[in-house]
């Protein structure tokens, strides 16, 4: 049975809709997350499954209960939120912010009993602010605060959790401590949560289900792996200057393309090659890479061009030679050093060819490596120690 | 862990005993001191009704005691109603006038005294200042109750009551501008506020209707301290905001009309007495908070109008004069050695 529920969902501001046409079925544990640009509306989708924002068009209903019609104690009891806001509470401990959870429970004067106490350190050891308690609210860090702002609504013993860009301002280690939290308490709990995220990562890293919204709709709607795709992440926002991957589950940033570098790579030698050329805004030329290697999704994602070959498959003659050809007229080669197997032995010989036409080769290898590969020693191999140094000496030979 | 527990409990009780004895060693002070001396002894005697100097009698029972009196609940209505407002606006620099109150009342009062030759009355008596100055202040608040209703934002609130408070202030400047010489030094002397002259009768109202109204307020305390999150985490923890709201504007503005009313605008008690209770406590929990702006209110109050009444005497400082040259540092000295904002 689903927990909470948005039919025909239409939400706003008086009588502007922000985004209309939601459909929403949470279950019991799901972990739910919504991926838009800034401005999308998110945050106003959030509030008024909060019960926060009245809906314009459209229902919520909260196990069953149609949610504007719910006692606010009833709802408060089912239901916490977690916001973006920043709060100053002024002279209150966290102890006591976290407490505060406990309102819907409390009797008229909001005195704490024993069971209010202990819930309320239990949650607070939860997402370990337990050495925090009797800190003031206001002296914490925002990883910290955050922290406790969850902690506070799990002391309202809710069945679903809302949360408002949680992982913004965060620190990496928060970040992912925040949401390795939400992620137990969905599986150990049941607790059903509900949150927008900015980083397309951690979505598809930790959540069930995806709502993207942009343009005031949803765009669409499951499983991260499966509707998170290059496109989709383009077309909700609107990127051209960087590439999503799926399998990196990452972000890549493309230039503009400059100089034209060809690089020999595979077996992840290549990745921070690319990166590197790439925030100088040198054009990556690569090849020929398997398509079943890590330097292949990277170099696509950073929109390198990938001369590559099928997965296991021996390299083709007809790879070997664009490779050598696109080698050619580029400005600068690089061997960025990838180990050399049976399926990719010929990529020694795009090195030799090119070292035949009088191309100058920068090497990121040992010297008596590339003897070994290359045969005869040659006054044409430029030895470096590190990518570093190499990328400085090809951007004081561009000026 | 536990022993920290008691110990700031323990803190805060030795705070409240501490100012308590505080209060009445100023108002023992504040009844013994002035023109006429009265000895201790003489003022156990007076007090019991066993005394049979009838200076004493009179100074004690028609004039000291009664200021004495509206002076403490004068400072903890203005102090309480402070604090409400600035629990609602989340702002350390709210003060019990902020939405016009004072201001309110100051139009009708200045009306009354400097237009009151031209309707027709000789010398306006004191009662109908005090009635005059309560409808002004209570037409404010009727005005900013209503517009609460309607506006999302609080802070457009406090917007709105800063407005209403420039308009009545530039009619009563334009009747400043318009008076007779008498009549604006009597006007203006109103302004700065002055617990003398307080009778009985005053002194049981404001005991009564404050009383009423504070004790409200205290009823209040777990949804003050939910407001400390802020309107939508305490709307999610099930705090009807609406209601919340017109009972903050209303009971501390009726706070403050009813001391405005028979003592005039006592500036700085409002703003003051909330952060030194704060501060000195080091708490924001209202069920803490509550009794001791009460307390300290009522104990500054006390002490300035103590103060503005003997220091230059036989010539009586306005009270609001210096509530503000003694809290002003205080505050700042306070806020200096805090590190946290307020």
């Amino acid at each position: 049975m689903n927990v909470l529920q948005a039919k025909e969902l239409a939400v706003g501001y008086d009588s502007r809709t922000v985004v209309g046409g939601i459909n929403l079925e949470a279950l019991k544990g799901q972990f739910i997350c919504l991926l838009g640009p800034n401005g999308s509306g998110k945050s106003t989708i959030l509030r008024c499954l909060a019960g926060l924002l009245a809906p314009l068009q459209g229902s919520v209903f909260l196990k069953g209960n149609l949610l504007y019609r719910m006692e606010p104690k009833e709802l408060s009891r089912t239901m916490a939120v977690v916001l973006t806001e920043r709060l100053s509470p002024g002279l209150i401990t966290v102890f006591d912010v976290a407490a505060m959870g406990r309102y819907p429970y409390t009797d008229f004067f909001g005195r704490l009993s024993g069971e209010d106490i202990q819930k309320t350190w239990e949650a607070l050891c939860l997402v370990n602010a337990h050495d925090l308690a009797e800190r003031y609210f206001d002296e914490l860090s925002d990883g910290e605060k955050q922290k406790v702002l969850l902690a506070r609504a799990l002391v309202q013993e809710p069945e679903v959790i809302i949360l408002d860009e949680p992982t913004s301002h965060l620190d990496v280690k928060h970040r992912l401590e925040v949401m390795k939290i939400l992620r137990q308490l969905t599986k150990e709990k049941g607790i059903t949560v509900i949150l927008s995220l900015h980083e397309i990562d951690l979505a598809l890293k930790s959540c069930e289900t995806a709502l993207l919204v942009k343009n005031g709709r949803i765009l669409t709607y499951g499983a991260p792996e499966e509707i998170l795709s290059e496109e989709m992440v383009a077309e909700l926002y609107d990127i051209e200057s960087a590439n999503f991957s799926n399998y990196l589950g990452g972000i890549e940033l493309r230039n503009s393309g400059g100089t034209r570098v060809y690089v020999l790579a595979g077996a992840g030698s290549g990745a921070p090659v690319y990166r590197l050329l790439n925030k100088f805004n040198f054009s990556v030329i690569t090849g020929v890479i398997h398509e079943n290697d890590i330097d292949y999704h990277v170099g696509k994602a950073l929109g390198a061009t990938v001369i590559s070959e099928k997965p296991f498959e021996e390299i083709s003659a007809a790879s070997l030679n664009k490779a050598v050809i696109l080698g050619q007229q580029a400005d600068c080669v690089i061997d960025a050093g990838c180990p050399i197997g049976s399926l990719n032995r010929r990529n020694v010989e795009i090195i030799k060819q090119l070292l035949a036409r009088d191309k100058i080769i920068y090497c990121l290898r040992s010297k008596q490596e590339a003897r070994r590969l290359y045969g005869a020693d040659d006054a044409r191999l430029k030895y470096f120690p590190t990518i570093v140094a190499m990328v400085e000496k090809l951007n004081a030979r561009g000026r | 862990m536990i022993k920290f527990h008691i110990g700031r409990t323990g803190k805060i009780l030795l705070l409240f005993v501490l100012f308590g004895l505080l209060l009445i060693l100023f108002v023992i002070l504040s009844i013994v001191y002035g023109s006429v001396q009265i000895p201790l002894q003489d003022l156990v005697n007076v007090l019991l009704r066993h005394g049979e100097n009838i200076v004493y009698n009179k100074v004690v029972w028609d004039i000291r005691f009664p200021r004495a009196l509206a002076s403490v609940l004068g400072g903890a209505a203005l102090a309480v109603s402070g604090l409400l407002l600035q629990i609602f606006f989340r702002n350390p620099i709210v003060d019990s006038y902020v939405l016009g109150v004072s201001s309110g009342a100051t139009l009708i009062v200045a009306v009354l005294m400097l237009t009151g030759f031209t309707l027709g009355i000789g010398t306006i008596p004191s009662y109908l200042l005090s009635a005059g100055a309560l409808v002004g202040a209570l037409a404010v608040v009727l005005l900013i109750v209503a517009i609460s209703c309607k506006v999302k934002q609080v802070v457009t609130l406090l917007v709105i009551g800063l407005m209403i408070g420039y308009i009545c202030s530039a009619v009563s400047s334009i009747l400043v501008a318009f008076a007779e010489k008498e009549n604006l030094h009597n006007f203006v002397l109103w302004t700065l506020g002055s617990f003398s002259g307080f009778g009985w009768d005053e002194v049981i109202i404001q005991a009564i209707a404050g009383g009423v109204l504070m004790v409200i307020a205290y009823l209040f305390c777990k949804s003050l301290n939910a407001l400390l999150l802020g309107e939508n985490y305490a709307r999610s923890m099930g705090v009807n905001i609406r209601i919340l709201r017109i009972f903050i504007v209303l009971i501390s503005s009726a706070l403050a009309a009813l001391v405005t009313a028979f003592a005039g605008p006592v500036a700085f008690i409002g703003l003051a007495a909330p952060h030194l209770a704060r501060l000195t406590l080091g708490t924001s929990d209202n069920k803490i908070l509550i009794p001791a702006t009460i307390i300290l209110g009522a104990l500054i109050t006390t002490l300035c109008d103590f103060l503005a009444r003997i220091t230059f005497s036989p010539v009586e400082l306005p009270i609001s004069a210096v509530s503000s040259l003694i809290g002003a540092p205080i505050v700042i000295v306070l806020l200096m050695k805090r590190r946290t904002s307020l």
